[in-house]
């Protein structure tokens, strides 16, 4: 026989479950006979049914049923961002569907199996449940397994946030199975320890950890919790989770008031990226920089898929606010400093891919880099060459916004520079030009009316394509 | 049936009742508070909260 997993996907291989595979560009899921219990339970009671009608839960089809499998195909998700990724906003949005789906699930004699934060993206302009066989029948009077996971995938990371500051939500990215509750207490200030939601839910829990961590043969008999207590806990920490806020201010926040152009060179820009745009009637379009998607939102009706980025969490929980007040279903913000992308992290490297490869994935018809190339290179001191090499890997097309060396944000970077000033000569117009037209033709450029900025549209040459 | 892949953790599964237990008290004192409240008229619900409810679907009838 076969290894069943054989063609997984690199992600998923810890359930044994079923699996995640690639067929022909489409991701579809393998259920194995051991939890086909499961999944007929699901179906008939219909909780798969309401989940997607609440869409909670992403949708599915069963595309073959046969005694060794059932095979589903999942509603395709153009790109799937990681909780690394995600604002305070958007993390705590995943933590509550998390919540919401255990108490729901618990009502109808079932369970979350795991609380990853990796079972949950962001698709149509909100949080949904990605992982569809992570339920499973509730035992009477058993505590919630998944509990610990909770803890250190949502709770451990929203509140040393809270304490410390988005750069924690990172943190996600080194700690691949949550962040060890003893680390969150270390770290959380003493007085939360006064708080009973967080001294029950991570001071208490780390003592108890460490205290019963050497029970190696499992003799203490597991404990009880019943349902309705289960319930109060499930309710405490929603509650607790939906007051929590980030006292930081962000720094580009309120960037378009602060800027140096005026209303009207604003309308010129916006004018020459719809007008652009709407030539090249792109399917995907990502705007990298894209602080809280006011440039996105000039051209979003025109595309099917909207990707904004920005290095600021505020800016993207900004943008995500405003997604969901006007009901915005084909964007996408999620945050990513551009001068260190998303690694490839996990097992062999391969479980969570890195930003480049799934945006290689993803293949964008349109990137717009609207007033970030002087951050790259000034800021980051990353060479013109660099940054073009860095685009060509996934840009078909490239709409990039130079700032000359006279606008007053270069002049403000170059300051700052001193005694080194003189090592950024190269930041020009000609050397800017030369060096992306190694990577890029030159299909137009235009000088920003009223700004020192010129904005240009490249196409890729074919020789530097990325090998598919 | 019950396959657990991952160690769940015996502390996290002994705390849990302590978690709960005090999630009752807060809950319960949460709840005379907003009667009080309620009763003197102090009381704004805000309708854009998100409850931890998942209503069931009552109408079965719009299949199609």
């Amino acid at each position: 026989m076969t290894d069943p997993n054989l063609h997984a996907h690199d992600a998923s291989f810890r359930d044994p479950s079923g699996y995640v595979f690639v067929e022909e560009g489409i991701v579809k899921r393998r259920i194995l006979p051991i939890y086909f219990p499961q999944y007929k339970a699901l179906k008939e009671q219909r909780i798969y049914d309401t989940l997607i009608r609440k869409e909670l839960l992403i949708p599915h089809q069963e595309t073959e049923v046969s005694e060794a499998e059932i095979l589903l195909t999942p509603e395709q998700i153009p790109y799937i961002t990681y909780p690394y990724e995600w604002g305070f906003e958007q993390y705590k949005q995943a933590a509550l569907l998390t919540l919401k789906l255990q108490k729901y699930l618990l009502s109808k004699g079932f369970i979350l199996k795991d609380a990853s934060a990796y079972n949950i993206t962001f698709h149509k302009g909100r949080a949904v449940f990605i992982d569809t066989l992570s339920f499973d029948f509730y035992e009477e009077n058993t505590p919630w397994r998944a509990y610990k996971q909770f803890i250190t995938h949502f709770l451990g990371p929203l509140i040393l946030t809270k304490y410390h500051g988005p750069e924690m939500l990172k943190m996600m990215q080194t700690h691949i199975d949550g962040i060890p509750v003893s680390l969150i207490a270390s770290l959380l200030p003493g007085k939360t320890k006064l708080n009973p939601t967080l001294y029950t839910n991570i001071h208490l829990l780390a003592k108890m950890e460490s205290k019963h961590q050497e029970d190696y043969e499992a003799k203490t008999s597991i404990a009880k919790l019943s349902k309705k207590a289960q319930d109060n806990m499930l309710k405490g920490l929603f509650q607790f989770i939906q007051k929590l806020a980030l006292k930081k201010d962000t720094e580009w926040g309120n960037y378009y008031e602060k800027t140096n152009y005026d209303a009207k060179a604003f309308e010129a820009k916006k004018k020459l990226v719809q007008q652009w745009v709407t030539q090249l009637k792109p399917d995907r379009l990502i705007d990298m920089g894209g602080n809280d998607g006011t440039f996105a939102r000039t051209v979003r009706a025109k595309v099917a898929h909207v990707m904004v980025t920005d290095i600021d969490t505020n800016a993207v929980d900004q943008n995500m606010r405003q997604m969901q007040k006007n009901n915005e279903t084909n964007m996408l913000p999620w945050v990513c400093d551009v001068l260190q992308p998303a690694p490839g992290i996990g097992f062999h490297n391969t479980e969570r891919s890195s930003m480049i490869a799934r945006l290689q994935a993803y293949q964008p018809d349109v990137v717009m880099a609207l007033a970030l190339i002087h951050h790259i290179t000034l800021s980051g001191n990353v060479p013109f060459e660099k940054s073009a090499a860095f685009f060509a890997s996934f840009s078909n097309t490239l709409l990039i916004e130079f700032p000359k060396r006279t606008d007053s944000w270069v002049t403000s970077l170059l300051v700052r520079k001193r005694e080194f000033k003189g090592h950024f000569d190269h930041y020009n117009q000609s050397q800017f030009e030369a060096a992306y037209e190694r990577f890029f033709e030159c299909v137009e450029k235009q000088p920003i009316a009223g700004t020192e900025r010129v904005l240009y549209h490249f196409k890729r040459k074919d020789s530097v394509k990325p090998k598919a | 049936m019950n396959f657990l892949y991952f160690d769940p953790g015996l502390g996290a599964m002994i705390v849990q009742a302590l978690v709960a237990a005090a999630a009752g008290i807060l809950l319960f004192s949460k709840n005379v508070m907003y009667k009080v409240k309620s009763i003197l008229g102090l009381t704004k619900d805000d309708p854009e909260e998100d409850s931890i409810d998942i209503e069931d679907e009552t109408d079965t009838h719009d299949r199609s």
